[in-house]
C-alpha cells in the first residue's frame, strides 16, 4: 500500500478536499492507499516516510525526495480528472 | 403552531450537537444534495462540534488556571485564552441564524457577478464564516436579523472586491492564476499593509533596507510544528505560573495535545461542508458557463511559499512577546500562532518578499488582531456560550485570531453596534472611496499592461 502526504496551509481546509477526493478516486479504481494530512510548514519533518507529496497551491521550499503533485486543480474544478490520473498512477 | 414553537424550542434547549446536524441537513437539501448524503454531512459536522467542545475544556482547565497564576506572579495580564479560529468556526456554524446567512453570502455573491462588480466566483462555502460570524454577533448584540444580515453582506462585499483587487498579487507573486482568495483571514491585513507599505516606500533610508535570514528554518522551524510549539508554550507558561516540575510538563504535553487535536477535530467541518461546496461550484458554474471567472480559494494555497514561512517563523515568537508589552492587550496567543502565515501571506505579496517590511507590517497586523480580540472578548464569549460551549466555569474570556479579531471585521462589526446615524454615512464613504480608488488603479494597470503588450509585439 503506497502513502500520499497532503499539505495545505493549515492541514485542515483545502488538504481535507483534496484527501477525500484522491481516497475515491484510489477505492474506485481499486487502489488501496493511506492517505494523510498536514500543514505545508511540516512537510520536512514528515515526508521522508511517504510516497508521494500532494500539495495544494505551489510548494517551492525545501528539498523532497518523493514525486510531488500540485493540486490546485482540485479546488478549483478546471483539469481536475487530469490530476487524479496523474495521482492514480503514482500510486498504482 | 404551539406543536412547531415546542420542537423549535426542544431543538434550541439540546444545543449545537444538535441543532447542526439539523440545519446542515437542510442547507444541502435546498442545494440539491441527497437527504442520505446531507444528514451524514451534518451529522459529521455535529460530531465535529462535540469534538471541539471537549478539546476546548481540555485547553481551559489547563491552561485557564496557569494564566491567572501567571497574572498573579508577573504581573503579565494576558487572561483572555486564544482558543483558536477552528472553536470559533465551529460556533459560527452553530447560529440559529446561518442558514440565512449563507445563502445571502451566495446571493450577494451571485448578484454582484451579474451586475459585473466581482470576478470573484466564491462557492468555498467553508470559508462564509468569516463574513458570517460579523451578522451573527451584531444579531447577537442588538437582536436585529435585518442588522445581522446587513452586517454580513457588508462583510461580502468587502471580501469580494479585496479579493479582486489581490488576485493580480496572487498572479504575480504566487504564480496561481485565475484565482483570488476570498479568505477574510488573509485579506484583513492588506488594509493596513497597503497604506503602510506606501509610507515605508517614502521614507528616505528605511525605503532602501532589506536582508535576509536563510537559517530562520533551521533555527526557528519548531514554531512550524504546533506540536512542539504546543509544548514549549504550555512549559514556558507553567514556568512562569511557578508551577512544580511535573505540573510545568504536564502542561507542556497537554498543550501539544491541543495544538494537533484541534486541527482534526475542525477538518470534521470541513469533510461535512465538502458535499454542499461541491454542489454549489456545480450549480454556480452552470448558472455561468463561458464567462470568465477568478475562482475563489482558501488561502491556504499560498501559504506555502518559502518568504511567507520564514516571515511567520519570526513574526510568531515576536508576536508572543508583543502581547505581553502591547498596553491593553489581554489576549494570551495560544491556538491561532499556528496560521500566522495566513495573517501574513498578502504582506509578504505586497512587499515582493522584503523581510525588514514583512516583519514590520507583519507585527502591525498581529498586534491590531490582539487589540481588537481583547475588545470584542466578552461579547465573543457570551456568544459562545449560549451555543452550548462550555466556557463559563471561571468567568475568564476567549478570543482567537479570527473572527471579530480581524480588523476589517472588527470595523464592520464596530459599525453596525454603534449609532448607526453616525457609523453608515463613514461606512457607506469609506468603502465607495476605495472601490473608485481602486476601479483607477485598475485601470491604470490594465493600460501600462496593454502598452508593454504592445511594444513587445513591436519589437518582435
Amino acid at each position: 500500500m503506497k502513502r500520499i502526504l497532503v499539505a495545505c496551509g493549515n492541514g485542515i481546509a483545502t488538504s481535507t478536499v483534496v484527501a477525500i477526493k484522491i481516497r475515491e478516486k484510489c477505492e474506485d479504481n481499486g487502489v488501496s492507499v493511506s492517505v494523510t494530512q498536514c500543514k505545508l510548514l511540516e512537510v520536512e519533518s514528515k515526508v521522508d516516510d511517504y510516497d508521494l507529496l500532494v500539495t495544494t497551491g505551489k510548494y517551492a521550499g525545501g528539498t523532497v525526495k518523493i514525486p510531488v503533485v500540485g493540486a490546485i486543480s482540485l479546488l478549483t474544478g478546471y483539469g481536475e480528472e487530469e490530476t487524479l490520473e496523474e495521482i492514480l498512477n503514482y500510486v498504482k | 403552531m404551539q406543536i412547531i414553537y415546542n420542537v423549535f424550542n426542544t431543538i434550541m434547549a439540546a444545543g449545537a450537537v444538535v441543532m447542526l446536524p439539523i440545519i446542515i441537513t437542510i442547507i444541502g437539501l435546498i442545494f440539491g444534495v441527497k437527504l442520505s448524503k446531507a444528514f451524514r454531512s451534518g451529522l459529521i459536522i455535529g460530531i465535529g462540534f462535540a469534538g471541539i467542545n471537549l478539546v476546548i475544556n481540555l485547553m481551559k482547565s489547563n491552561l485557564g488556571p496557569a494564566a491567572q497564576a501567571m497574572v498573579k506572579n508577573f504581573g503579565i495580564k494576558l487572561d483572555i485564552l486564544d482558543v483558536g479560529w477552528g472553536a470559533i468556526a465551529a460556533v459560527t456554524w452553530s447560529s440559529p441564524i446561518i442558514a440565512i446567512l449563507i445563502f445571502c453570502i451566495l446571493a450577494t455573491n451571485i448578484i454582484m457577478l451579474v451586475l459585473k462588480a466581482t470576478d470573484t466566483l466564491d462557492v468555498d462555502i467553508w470559508n462564509y464564516h468569516h463574513m458570517a460570524i460579523v451578522g451573527i454577533m451584531v444579531y447577537f448584540v442588538t437582536k436585529s436579523i435585518p442588522l445581522g444580515i446587513a452586517a454580513t453582506v457588508v462583510m461580502a462585499i468587502i471580501t469580494f472586491k479585496l479579493s479582486d483587487w489581490t488576485a493580480p498579487l496572487v498572479e504575480e507573486y504566487f504564480g496561481i492564476p485565475g484565482v483570488s482568495l476570498p479568505t477574510m483571514s488573509a485579506l484583513s491585513s492588506i488594509i493596513i499593509a497597503a497604506p503602510l507599505n506606501w509610507l515605508l516606500d517614502r521614507i528616505p533610508g528605511i525605503n532602501k533596507i532589506d536582508f535576509e535570514m536563510k537559517d530562520a528554518k533551521k533555527y526557528l522551524g519548531f514554531f512550524g510544528e504546533p506540536m512542539i510549539m504546543g509544548l514549549i508554550l504550555g512549559c514556558g507558561i507553567g514556568v512562569l505560573a511557578k508551577y512544580p516540575v511535573s505540573q510545568i510538563l504536564a502542561l507542556g504535553v497537554n498543550m501539544a495535545a491541543v495544538m494537533i487535536l484541534i486541527p482534526k477535530m475542525t477538518s470534521l467541518f470541513m469533510e461535512g461542508l465538502m458535499p454542499i461546496s461541491e454542489a454549489a461550484k456545480k450549480f454556480t458554474k452552470e448558472k455561468f458557463k463561458g464567462r470568465k471567472f477568478l475562482i475563489g480559494l482558501d488561502a491556504a494555497v499560498v501559504v506555502g511559499n518559502p518568504d511567507v514561512i520564514t516571515t511567520s517563523l519570526i513574526v510568531i515568537p515576536l508576536t508572543i512577546l508583543l502581547a505581553a508589552v502591547l498596553p491593553g492587550n489581554r489576549v494570551l496567543p495560544f491556538a491561532d500562532l499556528a496560521v500566522v502565515t495566513f495573517r501574513v501571506a498578502l504582506v509578504v505579496a505586497l512587499t515582493r518578499g522584503n523581510l525588514f517590511k514583512n516583519i514590520i507590517m507583519g507585527l502591525i497586523c498581529t498586534g491590531a488582531i490582539l487589540l481588537a480580540g481583547t475588545a470584542t472578548a466578552p461579547i465573543l464569549t457570551e456568544l459562545a456560550t449560549s451555543v452550548g460551549l462550555n466556557l463559563s466555569t471561571d468567568g475568564s474570556l476567549i478570543s482567537s485570531f479570527a473572527a471579530t479579531s480581524l480588523t476589517v471585521s472588527f470595523l464592520v462589526y464596530k459599525a453596525f453596534v454603534s449609532n448607526l446615524f453616525i457609523s453608515m454615512p463613514i461606512l457607506v464613504v469609506v468603502i465607495g472611496g476605495t472601490w473608485i480608488f481602486m476601479s483607477k488603479v485598475t485601470q491604470k494597470r490594465n493600460e501600462i499592461l496593454a502598452k508593454k503588450a504592445v511594444n513587445s509585439e513591436l519589437i518582435q
